[in-house]
């Protein structure tokens, strides 16, 4: 068995995210008997027929005021491994719980609702996925019983998607009608669209990819997290993020390059002769030294470390270059400022201008950051978790950055 | 061995998790123990990070209403792990005569929710580990994995911090307040079986079924009731999660008393 693929649901502001992840839980089967009777009887009481989208909708202020605030996933069954659908709000101002729910799927659907014309909202959760590289994106066009099924209207709605696609860089295959309230090409395919050739939802689904294997075959990545003394030996734990590591193995410890070897693997009663991502695990070194926290140890000799990046960001508040900012990647912290701001774009407008004194929430830019203390990155296509970063002011995340 | 892979997936995060949070907080950090099922699988977990040596304190929130093999499963297994164990209660309060007989809210408020605040107070925790999963009720389902209490111990499910590709979050607590931790918030029920199969965790025998009803989840006796099963090992119980339309908590009398009970209760600091 696979770990089950996680998939965002995105769109606007009731386009029906909610009840389509509510109506395909019911259709596959996935919802406990407590949770039917519960939401049956929770619809009465709000004086609705049948409301799928209570299912996801926990919180009271959510199910009175019908929009999802927060972030939530559900799990779905089906032959293989299942799914973990990841609702999202669909609210401008709801923005940093949209990008908490999508950083952690690996595939989207995109609900749009067929009714209305592009909808500023459906740009916006595009420009997100996009910023985020999320390629695996299916697109829902909801509502389509209010269309009496009709092909034109799909056609419609389909055209202006895939014309927004192009310009934002976005390839996908699928585009499927569907009503969420009643089924339609969710589950199954629906006797209502005849026109339509194309797979169900769900069928869909099981055909994308899930973890990244090539994770294991990349080099060897292990940030250190902490340090521990175990039997007057320094312990250096934390998880693997890419690659592999033997006993005995050369290593670096970088950002300094220094070289050791592996003296021990542990983990808890026992040593391992070999370990890979994403194990978290305990290294003990031959040599050793007072590393500790934010290091990493890796293979590669030739691994650089960087003061000055340059990088992406997506802003969920707005940042002066004044600002005092904290750099995060992987374990690695430090003090950072925004020396420049190249290009920019706001994800509800989507149109790049040159350059901006300081930035505001809802924009990506493109920025050179330049950081107190050297640290080590790579691009996000090289090492993922090493290629993506967030940076903090007053504690806080305030944006979202990704090394291209 | 079953869906290797897979567990150690689900275990290397909660780790990394666990890690995390010690980091920051050391001995300020405290493991809450039930001797149900998932927080028994937290104290593996916590072990595993610590390789064995644990550096923390666990706690047990004693109602007095539990079910007598949880007494003795506790001293047991506290024992043989090496457990350093507080044991709290809110003792005002049962010397009072409270029971859920007249009011389930109060009492899982007042025996709960108000003996954890006295004793995170008395001991200066300011980090709780908590074995909460999304999968259990669709209030947890809106947890993040680092959970701020303000000190009145509320929960502003209103505006949650941003925790980004599950590897950056908010980690600081409040002036005041103390943090939730929740490892295993990814885990689902059936995730836990197969761990405690995998790593051989002892479990109360109550979660196997007798003349036909087991328990799918446990506390105070008061307020559990089992369901129809007739899964008597780990195996069966294994099979019976793959196929059952029985929501686990569906024992649980906190979790339906009337709608919104869990949602009022945890935004007030339950568990």
């Amino acid at each position: 068995m696979k770990n089950a693929l996680k998939v965002v649901v995105a769109g606007e502001v009731d386009a029906g995210k909610s009840t389509l992840i509510g109506r395909l839980l019911y259709d596959t089967d996935s919802l406990h008997k407590t949770a039917m009777e519960e939401i049956f009887q929770a619809s009465r009481i709000n004086g609705n027929i049948l409301e799928f989208a209570y299912l996801l909708d926990g919180l009271e202020e959510e199910r009175r005021g019908q929009l999802t605030i927060d972030t939530t996933q559900a799990f779905c069954r089906n032959a293989k491994s299942g799914f973990w659908f990841i609702d999202v709000p669909g609210h401008a101002e709801l923005l940093k719980n949209m990008l908490c729910g999508s950083s952690y799927s690996q595939a989207a659907i995109l609900v749009t609702d067929a009714t209305k014309s592009l909808e500023d909202g459906t740009i916006r959760h595009i420009n997100v996925l996009k910023f985020l590289g999320i390629e695996q994106i299916v697109v829902v066009l909801n509502k389509l019983d209010i269309l009496n099924f009709s092909k034109d209207a799909f056609e419609r709605a389909k055209g202006e998607i895939s014309a927004l696609f192009d310009t934002i860089g976005i390839k996908t295959k699928y585009f499927i009608p569907v009503s969420a309230r009643q089924g339609d090409n969710l589950a199954k395919k629906s006797a209502k669209t005849p026109w339509y050739k194309g797979p169900s939802l769900i069928s869909v689904l099981c055909s994308l990819e899930g973890i990244n294997k090539s994770e294991k075959k990349r080099g060897f990545y292990f940030p250190i997290q902490d340090v521990y003394l175990r039997k007057g030996e320094s312990v250096f734990v934390g998880t693997i993020l890419s690659g592999k590591i033997r006993r005995k193995e050369a290593v670096y410890v970088s950002p300094e390059g220094k070289a050791d070897k592996i003296k021990a693997i542990r983990v808890f009663g026992r040593n391992k002769l070999s370990a890979e991502a994403p194990e978290s695990i305990g290294l003990e070194l031959a040599r050793g030294g007072s590393f500790g926290r934010g290091q990493i140890i890796s293979k590669d000799g030739e691994f650089s470390a960087s003061v000055e990046i340059t990088a992406k960001i997506l802003c969920v508040h707005s940042i002066n270059p004044q600002d005092k900012l904290f750099f995060s990647c992987a374990t690695q912290q430090t003090l950072c400022s925004i020396k420049q701001i190249n290009k920019f774009f706001s994800i509800s407008a989507g149109v790049i201008s040159d350059s901006k004194a300081s930035l505001d929430k809802e924009d990506v830019a493109e920025v050179l950051i330049t950081v107190q203390e050297p640290v080590v990155v790579k691009r996000f296509c090289q090492v993922e978790a090493l290629g993506r970063f967030v940076l903090r002011k007053d504690r806080e995340i305030v944006a979202a950055g990704i090394i291209t | 061995m079953e869906n290797s892979a897979y567990l150690d997936e689900l275990e290397s995060k909660s780790i990394n998790i666990i890690r995390e949070a010690y980091w920051q907080y050391k001995e300020k950090m405290a493991v809450l123990w039930s001797m149900g099922k998932d927080s028994t699988a937290l104290v593996r977990l916590v072990r595993k990070a610590f390789l064995g040596e644990v550096p923390v304190s666990f706690i047990h929130i004693d109602t007095t209403f539990k079910f007598k093999q949880i007494y003795a499963f506790r001293d047991k297994y506290a024992k043989k792990w090496g457990i350093n164990l507080i044991i709290v209660k809110n003792t005002a309060a049962l010397a009072g005569g409270i029971s859920s007989d007249q009011d389930k809210f109060n009492c899982c408020d007042s025996l709960k929710t108000k003996t954890l605040k006295t004793a995170i107070e008395k001991f200066g925790f300011k980090v709780l580990l908590l074995a909460i999963r999304r999968d259990e009720h669709l209030i947890r389902a809106k947890e993040r994995y680092f959970s701020q209490r303000d000190k009145e111990f509320k929960w502003d499910y209103n505006d949650q911090p941003l925790e980004m590709w599950a590897q950056y979050y908010k980690t600081e607590h409040e002036e005041g307040g103390h943090l939730r931790v929740h490892p295993m918030l990814h885990w689902r029920e059936i995730d836990i079986w197969k761990y405690i199969k995998r790593e051989r965790l002892p479990v109360i025998d109550l979660y196997f079924a007798k003349n036909n009803k087991r328990y799918r989840s446990i506390g105070c006796q008061c307020c559990c009731s089992p369901v129809e099963s007739s899964a008597d090992s780990i195996d069966k119980i294994i099979r019976e999660l793959k196929v059952s339309r029985v929501a686990e908590r569906s024992g649980r009398a906190q979790d339906k008393e009337k709608e919104y009970m869990m949602q009022k209760l945890r935004s007030l600091g339950y568990m």
